[in-house]
């Protein structure tokens, strides 16, 4: 029954130490190593998963998957994620939990499928969730994950999609604040297919999110959206990549991030057009707002652009709360506490937009106002 | 002799260790409308932002009271809520954060406990009915997008929903866009005529006697070089419409 075999799992371990990370050294401001992630002890697979989705989708999870539907597994798992994603390799080192969503083609759901892992009493969760959209299907998928303190969490999401597809993913990490949480999640869009990332990280004490979207066909039309906000101690480290590797696509990445108290984030934005892909069309939004101190954010959009019929914008800001903005409230009666709490607040509002069900934008709603004070 | 009015006295103010405002006297009276004129660098907007406190600018002497009250002894908002508005020139925009909201965040601490959120809404749709406002704009971001002439609407939507004791407003430079002055012309006269507004004191900062054809000033002010040179009334501002800044500067000029 278990899918990784012990020798599997030391395949899968040696390649998780194998493989560099590619993020920076701890420094003057982050303070944790990610090449020296310290694997639990008791690490194994476990858990479970509940599946909330309409009977005319494939919905099921890990085992029955890999026993019932191995060709459309197949054509996912593995597939979207790179081999260089370091932390993709210690979720497949202990395979077992996870969940297939196949959508058949032009199936569209209004609904959004939401999968739950619950880490059951276990102290580690090794999700694995996996997504094929064949052609014209659409859906909203959103990802839940319940643990207790101190859990130790590594999952990775993939979606491959057939042509014309539309596909929302949309998680909202709110582990407990001693927990450490490691997601990687890349999607393979098909032609003229639709893919949109909405992801929050506001729990856990280390939240590391990589999302890519690798564009090998024309017409995708991409979005990420990410909003994250370490407080406390909390360290938050996101990566996002889109990949234009054919032209004609467009993406749209939209970035809002806070911090507070001793938090410290680091948000790395690539964008790649290859030389061949003309009339590629890529956009790159990145803010980040300070709110104490010791809080620090470092933010780097990084470009690579080897095409010449090309749109790419990206614009990128870390500061504190503007001078002009607090006067203009406070010189309307509002107090300067409230203005500030008003204007962090309404900072994350385009990126809130994002999400795609009114349930995640109020949980954002409610969570956030705490971590501003 | 009575403390009512926006009474400023010798006032002086430094931006950045230069002195901007050299001494101002300027009583504006419950109901009156005080317009002050000056050339571009006279210091108009510095003292409208010395009035209601932006960080940037230094008082190094004089007095402020607002019907009595020692108004520089104030942060902002303890100012707006002693009645006092600034309608802004160039208002920032702040993404995220709904008109609407704002507005009754504001109506809220000006003048706490008296609406409830319902009849706020109602209050604030009869007063952009009576703008000529768009319900839309409530969900908006605040100025964020907004045109110039969407801003300005917004200052004066707030001028009525808060209804302030005084309110100063610095037009300095969008005098060029007639539509503009018209509209803010129409606000004033539509905030006077209501009950709120009926004793609020105006003091309209102009670099264009235009202005003053959509509102009758009852005193007009000539400020240069960071000092009021000459006051006077309705025909002050006719004469500079004729003559510019020139023959007064001379004039000043000569006294000195």
């Amino acid at each position: 029954m278990p899918s990784a075999t012990l020798t599997d799992r030391e395949r899968h371990l040696e390649r998780f130490h194998a493989t560099r990370s590619g993020r920076e050294k701890p420094g003057r401001y982050w303070k944790i190593d990610l090449e020296a992630v310290e694997i639990p002890s008791d690490a194994k697979p476990g858990g479970s998963v509940s599946i909330d989705a309409p009977s005319s989708v494939i919905a099921v999870d890990m085992q029955v998957a890999l026993r019932d539907h191995a060709a459309a597994l197949a054509r996912v798992a593995g597939v979207a994620t790179e081999p260089q994603h370091k932390f993709a390799h210690l979720t497949a080192a202990f395979a077992g939990l996870g969940a297939l969503i196949h959508l058949p083609a032009d199936r569209a759901i209004d609904e959004p499928i939401v999968v739950t892992y619950r880490a059951q009493g276990d102290s580690t969760l090794f999700p694995h969730t996996v997504v094929l959209a064949e052609r014209g299907a659409r859906a909203t998928v959103i990802e839940r994950i319940e643990t207790g303190d101190g859990a130790f969490v590594c999952g990775v999401s993939e979606i491959v999609t057939e042509e014309h597809a539309d596909i929302t993913y949309a998680a909202v990490q709110t582990l407990p604040l001693d927990a450490r949480s490691f997601f990687t999640r890349a999607a393979k869009p098909g032609v003229n297919a639709r893919i949109a990332w909405a992801t929050a990280d506001i729990g856990a004490a280390l939240a590391v999110c990589d999302i890519a979207t690798a564009i090998e066909h024309p017409g995708v039309e991409a979005n990420v959206a990410s909003l994250f906000f370490p407080t406390g101690t909390q360290h938050v480290d996101i990566v996002s990549t889109v990949d234009h590797r054919v032209g004609h696509s467009t993406s749209q990445t939209l970035v809002k991030s806070a911090a507070n108290g001793r938090g410290q984030a680091r948000y790395l934005g690539n964008i790649r057009i290859a030389a061949h892909a003309q009339g590629s069309e890529a956009g790159l939004r990145d803010d980040a707002l300070l709110l104490s101190k010791q809080a620090h954010i470092d933010s780097i959009p990084a470009l690579e652009i080897a095409a010449n019929d090309v749109k790419a914008f990206h614009g990128a800001t870390v500061g504190a709360i503007d001078d002009e903005q607090l006067f203009y409230m406070t010189s309307r009666g509002i107090d300067r506490q409230q203005a500030e709490r008003m204007i962090a607040l309404g900072f994350f509002e385009p990126v809130i937009d994002r999400f795609p069900t009114q349930a995640l934008r109020d949980e954002l709603h409610d969570a956030l106002p705490n971590k501003v004070l | 002799m009575s403390d009512q009015g926006l009474r400023i006295t010798d006032l002086h103010c430094s931006v950045e260790g230069n002195e901007i405002l050299k001494g101002i006297d300027l009583i504006v009276e419950p109901g009156s409308v005080h317009a002050l004129m000056g050339p571009n660098g006279s210091g108009k907007s510095t003292l409208a932002f010395s009035l209601t406190g932006h960080p940037h600018y230094t008082i190094t002497g004089g007095t402020t009271t607002l019907d009595g009250t020692d108004l520089l002894a104030l942060a902002p908002d303890k100012r707006a809520k002693a009645g006092l508005f600034l309608s802004f020139q160039y208002p920032a925009a702040i993404p995220g954060v709904k008109v609407a909201n704002f507005l009754f965040a504001a109506r809220q601490t000006v003048k706490p406990g008296e609406l409830t959120p319902g009849k706020f809404r109602t209050l604030l749709l009869e007063k952009m009915d009576v703008l000529g406002m768009d319900p839309s704009f409530l969900g908006r971001y605040l100025n964020d997008g907004f045109s110039g002439g969407e801003k300005k609407r917004l200052e004066m939507l707030q001028m009525a929903v808060l209804g302030p004791k005084y309110a100063v407003l610095d037009e300095t430079d969008s005098g060029l866009d007639v539509d503009a002055l018209k509209y803010v012309g129409d606000s004033v006269k539509s905030l006077r005529e209501s009950d709120e507004g009926r004793k609020t004191g105006f003091l309209i900062i102009t670099h264009y006697p235009r202005i003053l054809q959509h509102i009758t000033a009852d005193v007009v002010h000539v400020m240069m070089d960071g000092r009021i040179v000459k006051t006077g009334g309705p025909d002050l501002a006719q004469r500079i419409e004729r003559e510019g800044y020139d023959t007064i500067r001379e004039e000043t000029a000569a006294r000195a």
